[in-house]
This record gives structure tokens, C-alpha cells and sequence, in this order.
């Protein structure tokens, strides 16, 4: 029993870090009034990115620097044209998305001549916490890093100045440009912001958790943490909370099936497709479930244009 | 001499609306050719990089990608419906990329009803009709779920739209392994009937037809105006004295269905069943939202600009089997030509830099 609680705790542990570390960054992204759904795509080219740096340096760090780099310039582009070229930024969004699942299992296919996955590559080391006998307690040091980025963000976008001003624009940009704040920068190095703690999330998975690029490494995570931005009222606080009840289905949806099989001895074989289906049923209820009481940044996803 | 006067009236009314909105015309056709060169040349540079011939690999593509009919028509089938599916709810306002999982069940839905129909009754033409509102009847009902969703609870229909499409992925092959496999070859399903299934020409009869009544729906009808109209100021829709969201909810119950069409018509013409990898049905939806763009949303372009991506995903099966290159080559072009069209200001800015030299 002491056990299943202790596997749970730690798949959750490992599954909820990226879900937060985008949610974290798309939270600073959209307060300042720029929506950026790309973040799936993030995760898919910073993973691979990450996947190919590791291996081929063998430094799992660098690989993970290499990722958050992907996703600096994903932001860059998509910041520019967010901001500067006024575009749509859920059509952007979705094209970036395609984009990169095209580009990284080209890339993969090209690299190893694999229509699956990578080689395995160098993971960094987790914090193991002997708890009994035969259990360890697993605590990947990005999702403490995960955590420590979502209160600072959280004291940085209440409590600062700066975060005053970064909220104004995705509020009211015109009183914002009246105050004397550069609405455009702003959006744009919060877009940039953003979408660089996804690319750490996205090298997470390579490095962190899986230790290999395989073609659905995302499978939906990007809108996952998408939902928990909603979920947490755009409170990076609450985005912790959020991030820990959708890694804890994502870890049941692995967990309920062994657990099932090992109690009445059956394999599964058709059914294992409906535990996947799991961490999706659970993120529609519960976002169904809260979303009515959220306030939403008034000018989130309107292109400001300066007169 | 009426019948002339008509057709010369028809005529003189199009020479107007083309002078009237000339300006625009030339700026779409611009837009729509340049997010393409640049869908091509960023993929050239990337083909470059990873060691193959862009201009080879280019040259099969297209003489390759067009030069089966029948093969390029039922290709596009399921894309023009899957297009439609993300424009009808853009032009009110909503984001349907659920297009993917609508077609999903409009195929298996339309496939076991078709089964069962001509199984129990005998009669294929019966099978194939009653599949093909069984496929519609799904996508409308899987879609309409995001928009009740986004109406009453006010959720983002892209989120929703994500998550139901994996559900929905995982549902079928679910389903399709426990209940409806082909005794004979054991990763497909059930097979359509012979005497149910149509060729890929019926099949794309009827997408054009649907097509057509989407056209008259969206630009001839109440309905249609009302949904033009919330999509492109909600607020005026309600100080005209009607409800936006319901244009939310009949503008995505028309696209679902376009797409639960697009999905029973790829069974029935083309796929004749669903293998349990999904591989015959999977990612139609989001190539569909890459057709609704470059069609600008207007159900006509929407044909040419699927049969386009028909030719370019057929161009990229043969450039794999003549070069080995990948074929999610299409994917990548695809998402930069949609990256280039969110983007219309860019080249309106552009134009004026350009006429702006010419003054000069």
C-alpha cells in the first residue's frame, strides 16, 4: 500500500514538471496579452534538439541548455510576429505546431533511420529518497526547478513594478503606452520569456524523464499545461496545484493498468489504449468542472497597434 | 433573347465585384502565393541541410504529386471536408482544430453502420447512404460537444479540441481491436461491404456537393449571415438582435459534420477500412486546417486548396520511395505555409515599402 502511494508521489513528480514549467511560462506570456498554443511544438523540437545535443556531445546539461536555446528563438518567432506583424496568433500557433512535428521526425528519421524513436541518450540523475525496503521516492531536480520558477514568477508579476507594468499591457496596452511602458517590448520579451521555460520543460522530457526522442513525445502535454494555465486563474501559484493534479493522472494512466494486472493476473491488450485515455478525460472534466469562475486578460490575443 | 441578357447580366455583375474588390483579390492572391515560395524555400534549405537534392526532391513532388487524377481526387475528399470543418466555425468566430477527431468518428461510425446496414438488409446503396448520414450525424455530434463546452462553460475550444482528439484516437483503436477486426488480416478492421463502397470519383461528387450546400448555407441563408456576421463582430450580432453563440453552436455542428462526411466518405470511396495504427485515418484534420487557411475560408478555394495538398501528400509518398527522404516533409511545409498566412499584415506593409519605391 505504502508502496503504490510512494510509485504515484513519484510518477507524479516526474510528469507534472513540464506541464508546469509551460504552464509557468505561457502564464507571463499571456498576462501580457499574447496567446501562444505552440507550446506543443515547443516541447517536440526543444525535446529533440535536446536529444541530439546530449547524445552527441554526451552532456546531458548542455543538451538541456541546447533545448531552452530551441525554445528562446520559437518565441522570438513567434513574438515577431505576435507583435510586430500583428498576425494571428492562434494561426501561428497551430502552423508552429505542425512545423516542428514535421521538422524533428524528419530530423530523426534523417539522423537515426528510426520511424520511432531516438538512441537512448545521457539522462541527468534524480534525488532518491529511500522511504522503505523496496520503494524509492523519486524527485527530478527540474521540478523542484519547476516550482522554485512558478513563486518567483508569481512574486514577480504581483508584487514587482515590473510585473505591474507586464500585466498592464495584457489589460489595458493603451494606458499601459500612456504610463510610459514599451507595450510591443514587453509582449514580445514576455512571448520570448515563455516560450524559453517551455523549451526547458520540452528538454525535460528527453533528459530528465524519458531518456530518448520518441515521435509522440508530447502527445498533447503542450495543451495540457495550455489547461492549466486556465485552470489556475493565470496565478503561477495555482499553476503548481494544477500541474500536480494533471501529473498525477498522467501517472495513474501508467499506474492503474501494471496495478490491475498484477492483482488479477490478466494481460491487457485492447484496453490499454482506454488507460491512455485517461489524463485527457480527466483534464476536459476538470477544466469543465472550474472554468466558469476564470478572468481571462482582457486583450489577450489582440494585436496592439500604435498610433 | 432572355437567356442571353441573364448570362450577360450574371457576367457584368461579376466584371463589377471583381473591380469593386480588385485590391483585395490582388493582396490574397499575393498573400496565398507568397506563403507558399515560402513554405518551399524554407523546406528547400532544411532538405539542403539534411543532404538531399531540394530541386529533385521538388521535381518529383510536383510531377508526381498531379499526375493521377483519380488518385489525387480521393485524396483531397477527405482534406476539403476536413477544411471546411476548421472554416465554417472560423468564420463565426471559433477555432475547430477537433476536425481531426470529428473525421475520426464520421469514419467509423460511417463504416459500422454501412457493415451492419448492408449485412441485415441486403442492399449496398442503402448501406452506403444511411453510412454516410451515420458518418455526418457523428462529426456534427463530437463537435458540438466543443461547442457546448465553449458556450455554457466557456472553455477554450482548442484545449477541448486537443483533448477529445486523443480520446478519440485511443477510443477507436479501442474499439476497432476489441469488437471490429477483420477475422482475416488481424490490424485492420471490418471491411466496407462491395456492393455498399464507391469509387474515389462518387466520393468526390459528393464532397463537391457538400461543398456546394455548405457555400449556399454560409452565403445564400439566415443562418449563414448570422454566423458571417458574430464571427466577424459578435457585438454587432447581438445589437442586431441575435445570439452569437448560437452561431458558435450551428457553425460547428455544419463543420463537424463536414468532417464526419469527409471521414465515411474516405471508408467508403478510398480506405475501405481502418487499420489499428490508425495510419489511414490519422492527421487529415490537421492538414484541414492548413486547407480552410490557404482557401481562404470560402468553401470554393477550399477544393482547389485541398486538391493542392492532395498533390503535395502524394508528391511526398513518391519522393520517399524514388529519394528516401521522409515523408513528414509535407507536415513541415504545410506548418510554414500556415505560419506565413497568420501573418496578412506583413504583407500589406510589404506592398506599401514596394509601391513606395516605385514613387520614389
Amino acid at each position: 500500500m505504502i508502496e503504490d502511494i510512494i510509485n504515484l508521489l513519484s510518477g507524479t513528480f516526474t510528469s507534472m514538471a513540464p506541464i508546469l514549467l509551460a504552464a509557468t511560462g505561457e502564464i507571463i506570456t499571456e498576462k501580457s496579452g499574447v496567446v501562444n498554443i505552440g507550446l506543443e511544438g515547443i516541447f517536440i523540437i526543444s525535446s529533440f534538439t535536446a536529444a541530439v545535443t546530449a547524445l552527441y556531445t554526451g552532456d546531458p546539461y548542455l543538451g538541456l541548455l541546447v533545448g531552452i536555446i530551441i525554445g528562446l528563438l520559437s518565441g522570438i518567432l513567434h513574438g515577431f510576429i505576435s507583435v510586430y506583424l500583428r498576425g494571428d496568433q492562434i494561426i501561428a500557433g497551430v502552423g508552429f505546431n505542425s512545423f516542428a512535428y514535421g521538422i524533428s521526425v524528419l530530423g530523426m528519421i534523417a539522423l537515426w533511420g528510426s520511424y520511432s524513436n531516438s538512441p537512448p541518450v545521457p539522462k541527468m540523475p534524480n534525488i532518491i529518497i529511500h522511504i522503505t525496503e523496496n520503494s524509492d521516492l523519486v524527485i527530478p531536480p527540474i521540478t523542484i526547478t519547476a516550482i522554485v520558477i512558478a513563486v518567483i514568477t508569481w512574486f514577480f508579476l504581483e508584487k514587482t513594478k515590473w510585473g505591474l507594468k507586464l500585466r498592464a499591457c495584457g489589460e489595458e496596452p493603451k494606458a499601459a503606452e500612456a504610463m510610459g511602458v514599451h507595450v510591443l517590448r514587453t509582449r514580445f520579451l514576455a512571448t520570448v520569456v515563455g516560450a524559453g521555460l517551455t523549451g526547458l520543460g520540452g528538454s525535460y522530457l528527453v533528459i530528465g524523464w524519458l531518456g530518448s526522442f520518441i515521435k509522440t513525445i508530447s502527445a498533447g502535454r503542450g495543451f495540457i499545461a495550455l489547461a492549466n494555465v486556465a485552470f489556475s486563474n493565470w496565478n503561477p501559484l495555482m499553476a503548481i496545484v494544477g500541474a500536480i493534479i494533471f501529473g498525477f493522472f498522467d501517472a495513474f494512466s501508467t499506474y492503474l493498468p501494471i496495478t490491475l494486472q498484477k492483482i488479477t493476473g490478466q494481460q491487457f491488450t485492447a484496453e490499454a489504449n482506454l488507460f491512455m485515455t485517461i489524463p485527457y478525460l480527466a483534464t476536459v472534466l476538470i477544466v469543465a468542472i472550474i472554468m466558469k469562475k476564470v478572468k481571462t486578460p482582457r486583450a489577450l490575443g489582440k494585436p496592439y497597434i500604435k498610433e | 433573347m432572355p437567356k442571353e441578357n441573364i448570362l450577360f447580366k450574371f457576367i457584368r455583375s461579376l466584371i463589377e465585384k471583381i473591380k469593386i474588390k480588385k485590391h483585395e483579390y490582388i493582396m490574397a492572391t499575393i498573400e496565398i502565393v507568397l506563403s507558399a515560395l515560402i513554405g518551399f524555400l524554407v523546406a528547400g534549405i532544411v532538405l539542403y541541410v539534411m543532404g538531399y537534392d531540394p530541386g529533385e526532391v521538388f521535381y518529383i513532388m510536383f510531377n508526381y504529386g498531379f499526375n493521377d487524377p483519380e488518385y489525387l481526387c480521393g485524396k483531397a475528399v477527405p482534406l476539403i471536408m476536413t477544411g471546411l470543418a476548421f472554416s465554417i466555425p472560423a468564420l463565426a468566430g471559433v477555432f475547430n482544430i477537433g476536425g481531426e477527431s470529428q473525421l475520426y468518428w464520421g469514419a467509423f461510425i460511417g463504416l459500422i453502420t454501412t457493415y451492419y446496414v448492408t449485412q441485415y438488409t441486403g442492399i449496398g446503396t442503402l448501406g452506403t447512404i444511411i453510412g454516410i448520414l451515420a458518418g455526418i450525424l457523428a462529426g456534427a455530434a463530437w463537435a458540438l460537444l466543443i461547442a457546448v463546452l465553449r458556450v455554457y462553460r466557456g472553455i477554450n475550444e482548442v484545449i477541448t479540441a486537443i483533448m477529445l482528439n486523443w480520446i478519440s484516437y485511443f477510443m477507436i483503436i479501442y474499439l476497432i481491436i476489441k469488437f471490429f477486426t477483420n477475422p482475416v488480416i488481424p490490424h485492420q478492421s471490418i471491411e466496407v461491404p462491395e456492393k455498399a463502397s464507391l469509387t474515389p470519383y462518387p466520393g468526390f461528387a459528393i464532397a463537391i456537393v457538400g461543398t456546394l450546400i455548405v457555400y449556399y448555407l454560409l452565403y445564400y441563408t439566415d443562418i449563414g449571415y448570422k454566423m458571417r456576421v458574430s464571427g466577424l463582430s459578435p457585438a454587432s450580432a447581438k445589437y442586431a438582435g441575435f445570439d452569437p453563440s448560437k452561431a458558435i453552436l450551428s457553425s460547428m455542428i455544419i463543420g463537424g459534420g463536414s468532417a464526419g462526411l469527409g471521414g465515411s466518405l474516405l471508408i467508403l470511396a478510398i480506405s475501405h477500412n481502418i487499420d489499428t495504427t490508425m495510419s489511414t485515418i490519422y492527421g487529415l484534420g490537421f492538414t484541414g486546417i492548413g486547407v480552410g487557411l490557404l482557401g481562404r475560408n470560402h468553401p470554393i478555394g477550399i477544393i482547389f486548396s485541398a486538391l493542392f495538398f492532395a498533390g503535395l501528400l502524394i508528391g511526398g509518398q513518391w519522393v520517399e520511395l524514388k529519394t528516401g527522404a521522409p515523408p513528414m516533409l509535407s507536415d513541415a511545409i504545410m506548418g510554414i505555409i500556415v505560419i506565413a498566412l497568420s501573418a496578412p499584415y506583413a504583407y500589406r506593409l510589404l506592398m506599401n515599402y514596394l509601391s513606395r519605391l516605385r514613387k520614389r
